[in-house]
């Protein structure tokens, strides 16, 4: 996967996990539970559906990583180079 | 057989714990004891017709805009769309001390600070303290018991608004006597008075075939008619269960949602542990009955009033009471007064007061006298409750009462104890590295709460580990 497929299919968990996410207005920078009112609940999706669609393992200690849509296409760039 | 989760307890926390998981991984299986799911939100049927346990009222309303709202919270961990629901809102509830005043109060919590304002205008000012108080306060973090009723005499100043406020919040959800945990009370000052109160459309069976739906469409499985005799483990850790029938199931990892001591039976049989914490408060038992009368004999019965949590007597009292049941406070629910319920030929109440389990427990040994007790206590219930809604005893043309025997026939909580043991284990940790309690003796209450219970404890402990 390119650093755009792996934003798109954030983006596409998050979609799935609150269909009123408003992405117009989304800086890749900044972190995205802020921005589109995700609480650590609702995070907990996003590392759960990677593992369920890649069967990725995230480390807990490495969720920080994901917390922009910029930081997580760094991170898992290396992890789903395959897929 | 083996399965890597296995959740003990077909209660509301239990169905949402493993919808939670269901989601992820379709590879857990719900135990339940009972034959039907719903631990003590259920029902049952009276010559074909269903009647509804538990359910008065489901706290925590929030309209789907509320993002972080417990209830849309919820459902979004659930991957449960909101407009499968059809919810109906209360229309007023009041608080009544009857001979000394009356608080209303509503989904628009501006209604009950004005009441406060009306009938304690000394006490308005710290009324907004407390409030303060409450938006900075976080009643998850890990904390000792601390007892709210003194915090509030202390904030408040005026024993009577204490005690009126918390009356609704020790019947909904408080397991101690006289008193409740500060971080319980601020669950359910919001839960009740800064949220509110609602029920679905149609019945709690509906609302339970449609979770249970839900969860089998993600591939779970689900047994009911099915109890867990003991559960096995060795140096800390749960290996599996032995069934009722003798059956093994092996797991990698237990919820359990039946309560703190109940599950320590499950798992001192036979296996000699000795190191359960001492379980030295009393239980809390209650005495519920449903009335229902014709429609046409109801025109005089308020319309408009969804609960009323009562107190006659000079101070309030909760604890268990000297007698079978003690009559001088209780909740009246009228299920039929909620926001677009459809209309019905019959109208129904339902009434609460506290009981004493042990009373009935011993009764219960002799059948004839404890069903004759039922009677009078139902009797004196419909009786007592008249002086505040208006005359329908004559007109009674169904009644059924659940003594704390009862809910524990059904419901296997020990004692009937309805909100369970005292001390809540908030973490969900009992000294077990594979095997967590969720629900009713993990502190959070209500349908929401006990929901959103089975959901943090998978979410903690489990979901990052399967």
């Amino acid at each position: 996967m390119t650093s755009d497929e792996i934003k798109d299919l954030i983006l596409e968990i998050i979609e799935d996990i609150d269909d009123e996410a408003d992405f117009a207005s989304l800086d890749a920078d900044q972190p995205l539970r802020d921005q589109l009112d995700l609480d650590s609940m609702d995070f907990l999706d996003i590392v759960m559906e990677l593992r369920k669609r890649h069967k990725l393992q995230i480390p807990e200690e490495d969720y920080p990583q994901l917390a922009s849509l910029n930081s997580c296409a760094t991170y898992l760039e290396p992890l789903l180079k395959d897929a | 057989m083996r399965v890597p989760l296995l959740v003990i307890g077909g209660g509301l926390s239990g169905l949402a714990a493993a919808i939670r998981v269901a989601r992820f991984n379709s590879d857990v299986l719900l135990l339940e004891k009972h034959v039907r799911l719903g631990g003590l939100n259920s029902y049952f049927y009276r010559n074909g017709i269903l009647y509804e346990t538990g359910l008065h009222a489901i706290t925590n309303y929030a309209d789907p805009t509320e993002k972080k709202a417990p209830l849309n919270r919820l459902l979004r961990q659930l991957k449960l769309p909101r407009k499968k629901f059809s919810f109906c809102q209360q229309l007023q509830s009041e608080v009544i001390f009857r001979n000394q005043t009356s608080l209303k109060f509503s989904n628009d919590f501006a209604l009950f600070q004005s009441e406060i304002g009306a009938n304690f205008p000394q006490a308005i000012d710290k009324f907004q303290h407390l409030l303060a108080f409450l938006t900075d306060f976080d009643p998850f973090a890990d904390a000792p018991f601390h007892s709210a009723k003194n915090f509030l005499l202390d904030l408040l100043q005026d024993p009577l608004l204490v005690d009126m406020i918390l009356c609704p919040l020790m019947y909904y959800g408080s397991s101690v006597q006289d008193d409740m945990d500060l971080s319980q009370f601020a669950i359910m000052f919001r839960a009740i008075y800064q949220e509110g109160m609602f029920r679905p459309e149609g019945t709690i069976k509906e609302f339970l075939d449609l979770l249970v739906d839900h969860y089998q469409l993600l591939g779970g499985s689900l047994r009911t008619s099915c109890g867990v005799d003991r559960i096995l483990h060795q140096n800390k850790k749960a290996t599996g269960v032995i069934l009722t029938t003798g059956e093994r199931i092996d797991c990698d990892h237990i919820l359990s949602t039946i309560g703190h001591d109940e599950t320590f039976q499950l798992l001192e049989k036979k296996s000699g542990l000795e190191d359960r914490p001492a379980d030295h408060h009393p239980r809390l038992g209650f005495f519920e009955t449903i009335f229902q009368i014709p429609e046409q004999s109801a025109h005089h019965l308020a319309k408009n009033k969804t609960i009323i949590f009562y107190n006659d007597a000079e101070r309030f009292s909760y604890k268990i009471p000297q007698d079978f049941i003690d009559f001088s406070s209780g909740v009246i629910c009228f299920p039929g007064n909620f926001e677009g319920m459809p209309a019905t030929d019959r109208r129904e109440i339902r009434s609460t007061h506290l009981a004493d389990y042990a009373r009935w427990k011993a009764l219960a040994e002799d059948p004839a006298l404890y069903k004759k007790q039922k009677k009078i206590a139902a009797r004196q219930s419909s009786q007592r409750i008249e002086n505040i809604i208006g005359s329908f005893t004559p007109n009674i043309v169904y009644e059924n009462s659940f003594t704390p025997v009862t809910i524990e026939r059904y419901t296997a909580k020990i004692g009937g104890a309805i909100y369970g043991n005292p001390t809540k284990t908030k973490d969900g940790n009992i000294g077990f590295s594979n095997l967590f309690l969720a629900g009713t003796d993990q502190g959070f209450l209500g349908i929401i709460g006990s929901m959103l219970s089975g959901v943090s404890i998978v979410n903690r402990h489990i979901l990052p580990r399967l």
